[in-house]
């Protein structure tokens, strides 16, 4: 029976597996280090000339910042500095901000990690649950009104649902107050390490929280209910309801760890994504994340910082696939030996 | 499930009871688009920055609010030698420095020269020490420095004084990543106390500054990454101003109770620039600009079809007005007005008899001329700015203004960091932009002087200030001499004159003067000073009048000193904004980028 080869483990055959997984991952990461370099650097725009734009600054000077950036140097010469640089941990100085390219990201990533990290454990809770509760009780009520509410905040860009809710929820609407702030993280003058700076944040973050909740309920809901429903067809469901199984047993011990397979990968992909940030929700509530920041040094072209979200962007995914894969090894047998 | 629901009640619960502010503090909060990018006032480069710095530092001399004429700053009064190069300055006495040290003639010394004999250090402030030969200070209370030249930009040097024993101690290396975040040492009205990245800036205010205590306790610069969200922050009032504001959401906050909306004059212009003829600094031809137009007659005729007022009207929803000359109208005694007889009136059967006059004619009936040879049609590149949807409206009514003279245009909308580019190779033929001009005009005119063009550097070739490639002797004769003029009479007969020959070579189509969209929560503030007086902009302009003034509404009318008059009277608009109402709540905007362009 299927439930139970799932649990046998053949270690030398996962050794080797676990071995081509961790060699895949680390060309794909090596591959993004030199493209980064290159793609970079066919973006319109000089650096140097583009932080002096329309100020006072004379030529020769232009010249010595460009020459401080390292932008006089031969193309091959520059790379060869970069990977040396990259593989003993430097990153580099930020054009733009003037400040070492880890510094800047470090001081972005935790309020990017901490909305998407959050955002993504409740929507894939609460879509889940919404996705087997429809599936299970096909056409009920619950099922109508949620299949259809799914499919219309799928269906809703994000950016409109967030001014919606901003304006709502921040600003007010009629005799609603405005109970959230209209962005940002934290208010001056709030201590972050204090009971009443967790409380600030926490009111800072809902808004955001909530709108990308709710974007990202849907497509959970929408894939855990169509696969549970594939499942439901199976054999070995009738099987399990012959020998007398009650139906939530069937339901957790049979289809459900079936029907997660593909949510899993889901779930995976989404991980991965969450250092980048969501530049929308973080444009809309003026959110101090990565997503903008990398944007912004898009525009300078700021190289190093832009090298330096870039490949931490591109590290998230490669990990958080290589999980997936490890982990789908684990839940499905059939990977393991095809 | 329950569970789920409490964690989301939790999150939700403290925002009932956190909304209030620590009473007893008066805290202004602006709403800024851009954030700050570096307190470092060697690194920093954007207009947010640089107002944050006038709070924290002060110059020599200032900007006085009614005209921008100089005014005593640190400086409190100045003379120039008969030779006119050594200039002597007094420096205020009992200043100190927010960690109490005195502020001395020394630090006003230290500063220039380090500025002087630094390299990274000149990249923000070269300019200004350029013509400066020597700076001493033999005693704590003056400051001497000679010229190479007599320079009427003295009384301007646009330079924050720094503490000489806290910026000792950061050398060369150092000072090109120094944060300057903590403990940030300045003699300015406020003090920096905190910043937080991406989110904002607060300055505290420094009770013994010596023009006067600020009213206000403190000041915060509160980051917006998108102008809706700044806007109905302003309407919420979370913030208490907000600028750079659009033409329809600043119409609807006119009738807002509690709010007085303000479009300020400003110092900005935008033009329809030509590529006169594209070649090096050594006259090197480059780019593949239309032959047509390094004929001032073709361009000459494309400034009459040029509907400025329409542009205003249309474009503007009317809070600008029709330009001139390359410096603003609010410089009054700078700007440029054409004689009757010269100036270019919006006349398209004129353009037309111009052009049919010298030589260019429709010979093959498709309605576009071509060069007095037949050899090419009259087929311009028009380039438009993404980032702007001032640049892309306008180039679409310019387009058919042009249509109706003969002349066919393919318009290209593009990045400002493409343009740049395209421009510096002179691979264009017309593209709108714009200008912010300083009170002093030196740095504006010298972008259409022949050195001004594009350089080769190691086989490249490189954009410098020029963009029109804009080279007439006479010209480059009149700059070097306002360079040298200290009388500010004679040398703004220079600079008109100067104004003149741009006006009628027509580099440029110079469409309008913008004016600044401000608003602010007047149920909270009162007392903000206009720059110019009447009619200029609250905030954002030079020096630190509106902080240093303001207070509320209730202290305002109790004390009933000068307080309420600065407030200017908006100028209500002739015409119809252009821009829908409710377009504006969706459209993603962010802020002009020609306020960073300064």
């Amino acid at each position: 029976m299927a439930a139970t080869s799932t649990r046998t483990f053949r270690p030398s055959a996962g050794q080797r597996r676990l071995g081509a997984k961790l060699i895949g991952a680390a060309l794909s990461l090596a591959f993004v280090l030199v493209f980064n370099f290159f793609l970079f650097r066919v973006l319109p725009g000089d650096p140097a000339k583009n932080l002096t734009r329309n100020r006072l600054v004379p030529a020769e000077q232009v010249e010595v910042l460009r020459e401080s950036f390292g932008l006089g140097k031969p193309l091959p010469q520059q790379f060869a500095q970069y990977v040396r640089d990259t593989l003993s941990g430097d990153l580099g100085i930020s054009y733009k901000f003037r400040r070492p390219v880890s510094e800047v990201i470090a001081e972005r990533i935790w309020p990017t990690v901490l909305l998407l990290g959050l955002s993504t454990l409740l929507s894939t809770a609460i879509g889940l649950w919404i996705g087997i509760r429809g599936a299970w009780r096909r056409n009920s009520v619950f099922d109508r009104v949620s299949l259809g509410a799914s499919l219309a905040l799928y269906a809703m860009p994000e950016f409109w649902l967030g001014i919606m809710l901003l304006i709502a929820f921040g600003v007010g609407v009629g005799p609603l107050p405005g109970l959230f702030p209209t962005g940002g993280l934290s208010s001056p003058d709030t201590e972050l390490a204090s009971l009443a700076g967790v409380a600030d944040v926490a009111r800072h973050l809902f808004l955001p929280c909530l709108t990308l909740t709710l974007a990202y309920i849907a497509e959970y809901a929408l894939v855990m209910r169509s696969s549970l429903l594939d499942e439901l067809t199976e054999d070995y469901l009738t099987t399990a309801r012959a020998k007398g199984l009650r139906d939530a047993l069937v339901l957790r011990r049979h289809a459900v760890p079936n029907a997660l397979l593909p949510t899993t990968t889901l779930i995976f992909l989404n991980l991965g994504f969450i250092v980048s940030g969501a530049i929308t929700i973080e444009t809309v509530y003026s959110w101090p994340g990565l997503g903008l920041l990398s944007y912004e040094a898009l525009r300078t072209p700021d190289y190093p910082l832009l090298q330096g979200v870039f490949l931490l962007f591109s590290a998230a995914v490669i990990i958080a696939n290589l999980i997936a894969d490890l982990l789908y090894a684990y839940l499905d047998p059939r990977v393991r030996t095809g | 499930m329950v569970v789920l629901a409490a964690l989301l009640a939790l999150t939700a619960a403290p925002g009932v009871t956190a909304q209030e502010q620590p009473a007893g503090k008066l805290t202004f909060t602006v709403g800024i688009v851009n954030d700050v990018d570096s307190l470092n006032p060697f690194i920093g480069i954007l207009a947010e920055t640089y107002e944050v710095w006038a709070l924290m530092y002060d110059q020599l001399v200032g900007y006085s609010q009614k005209d921008f004429s100089p005014v005593p700053g640190l400086a409190e009064s100045w003379e120039v030698s008969d030779d006119e190069l050594t200039w002597t300055y007094k420096i205020r006495q009992g200043v100190k420095w927010s960690d109490g040290q005195p502020l001395t003639a020394k630090d006003a010394a230290y500063t220039f020269n380090r500025i002087m004999k630094g390299t990274f250090e000149q990249t923000n402030y070269g300019n200004y020490v350029s013509n400066i030969k020597t700076v001493e200070a033999p005693d704590d209370a003056t400051l001497v420095m000679t010229t190479k030249e007599p320079s009427p930009t003295m009384l301007r040097l646009a330079v924050p004084i720094l503490p000489e024993h806290v910026w000792k101690d950061i050398d060369e290396k150092e000072v090109s990543t120094f944060e300057n975040e903590k403990d940030a040492v300045g003699s300015g009205p406020f003090v920096l106390a905190e910043r937080s990245t991406g989110q904002f800036v607060r300055l505290t205010a420094n009770k013994s500054y010596w023009a006067g205590a600020p009213k206000i306790d403190e000041v915060v610069y509160r980051v917006f990454n998108n102008a809706d969200a700044q806007l109905q922050a302003l309407k919420k009032g979370e913030i208490d101003f907000a600028d750079g504001l659009d033409p329809a959401p600043f119409n609807s906050l006119k009738d807002t109770e509690g709010i007085t909306a303000v479009a300020g004059d400003y110092s900005g212009f935008d033009e329809l620039a030509f590529n006169t003829g594209a070649a090096l600094d050594s006259g090197e031809p480059i780019g593949d600009g239309h032959p047509a137009l390094k004929d001032k007659r073709v361009r000459q005729a494309i400034a009459r079809a040029i509907d400025k007022q329409a542009l205003v009207e249309r474009v503007l929803g009317g809070y600008g007005t029709p330009a001139t000359g390359v410096i603003p109208a609010l410089y009054q005694n700078l700007t440029f007005q054409p004689a009757d007889g010269e100036a270019y009136n919006f006349d398209l059967a004129e353009a037309n008899r111009l052009l049919e006059e010298a030589g260019y004619k429709d010979g093959d009936g498709d309605k576009v001329r071509e060069m007095p040879d037949g050899s090419r049609p009259l087929r311009f590149r028009l380039f438009a700015r993404q980032e702007s949807n001032t640049s892309q409206q306008s180039v679409q009514f310019m387009q058919g203004w042009l249509r109706d003279i003969g002349i066919a245009t393919e318009v290209k909308v593009v990045e400002e960091n493409r343009l740049t580019e395209i421009i510096g190779q002179g691979e264009f033929d017309m593209f709108e932009w714009g200008w912010v001009v300083e009170p002093d005009p030196d740095y504006q005119l010298s972008t259409f002087t022949c050195g001004s063009r594009s350089y080769k550097s190691g086989g490249d070739v490189l954009a410098n200030l020029s963009d029109s490639f804009y080279c007439n002797e006479e010209y480059d004769k009149l700059y070097e001499q306002q360079k040298v003029t200290i009388d500010p009479a004679k040398r703004a007969e220079i600079v008109k004159e100067m104004q003149r020959l741009l006006y009628v070579d027509a580099p440029y189509v110079v469409t309008f003067y913008y004016d600044e969209l401000q608003a602010y929560r007047s149920d909270r503030f009162a007392g903000f000073l206009a720059q110019p007086d009447p009619g200029g902009v609250v905030l954002f302009g030079y020096g630190t009048y509106s902080y240093r003034n303001i207070t509320t509404p209730q202290a305002a009318a109790g004390s009933d000193d000068d307080g309420g008059s600065g407030v200017p009277v908006v100028p209500i608009a002739i015409g119809v904004a252009v821009l829908g109402g409710a377009g504006v709540l969706l459209a993603m905007r962010r802020r002009s980028s020609q306020d960073e362009r300064e």
